[in-house]
């Protein structure tokens, strides 16, 4: 399935762009278990992202969800670094 | 009404405009959040901040705010502006206008939207100082006061 992910801020800089779209294997159900396999197979950006997981919330489809939230084909997804409007 | 902007703005602006287009308003309350120039213990100046949000989601996540209070209290008119971009110290970053027909509706509206907003809303701040630029974490002081709402609705 296609995935688009979007990066903001301080993400934005760790890989050094603003998008990037992946064709993700079917058995790949979460955004939780995509960082798994990203950060296991691409290391680099996405290792440094994993450490900082517990930081950082998922937006699927421009709604915040759990880590355990089923992601299907053609979705948005985002990972977000702590927040700071206002 | 939400506005997500590069330019300025003027409260007064803002208020007059919502006085105008809403009848029976008695009170609007307004709270606006300004670039503070500081100085940090380690003698680093702020020479500007940087601001980005992600588009769309950002506007989803306002209008879902405006609605919760809308539901929440009986209020006139919401108008919610908040600027992305590079803003000086001392500038304008954020407003919050809230209309009802007695006070006590729109103070409270005004906290709550703000309290989300800070904590919900997908914008983050970069501060450009003489030492280097760092991006602004989140404060738990913003999580308790948005935790405070949900301690309320369950004693009420």
């Amino acid at each position: 399935m296609k995935i688009d992910i979007l990066f903001f801020a301080s993400i934005r800089e760790l890989f050094d762009k603003e998008k990037i779209s992946l064709d993700v294997k079917d058995d790949i159900l979460t955004p939780s278990e995509l960082l798994d396999f990203l950060s296991k197979n691409h290391k680099g950006p996405w290792l440094k992202l994993l450490e900082r997981k517990t930081k950082i919330r998922v937006a699927v489809n421009q709604n915040i969800e759990d880590w355990s939230f089923k992601i299907q084909d053609g979705d948005e997804l985002a990972f977000l670094p702590p927040i700071s409007g206002g | 009404m939400i506005s997500i902007q590069s330019e300025s703005f003027s409260v007064e602006h803002i208020s007059n405009k919502i006085r105008a287009e809403n009848k029976n308003i008695g009170a609007v309350v307004t709270f606006v959040g300004y670039v503070r120039d500081f100085e940090k213990n380690d003698g680093k100046t702020l020479s500007c901040m940087e601001l980005e949000h992600y588009p769309g989601m950002t506007e989803k996540v306002l209008e879902d705010i405006e609605k919760k209070a809308l539901k929440k209290w009986k209020l006139s008119a919401i108008n919610i502006v908040h600027r992305v971009g590079k803003l000086k110290p001392s500038e304008p970053i954020v407003c919050v206008a809230v209309a009802s027909q007695h006070r006590d509706n729109a103070f409270e509206a005004a906290r709550f939207i703000i309290d989300f907003l800070k904590t919900e809303a997908p914008f983050w701040k970069k501060e450009i100082t003489s030492n280097g630029d760092y991006w602004v974490e989140d404060k738990d002081s913003d999580y308790q006061q948005k935790m405070s709402w949900s301690r309320t609705e369950e004693n009420s």
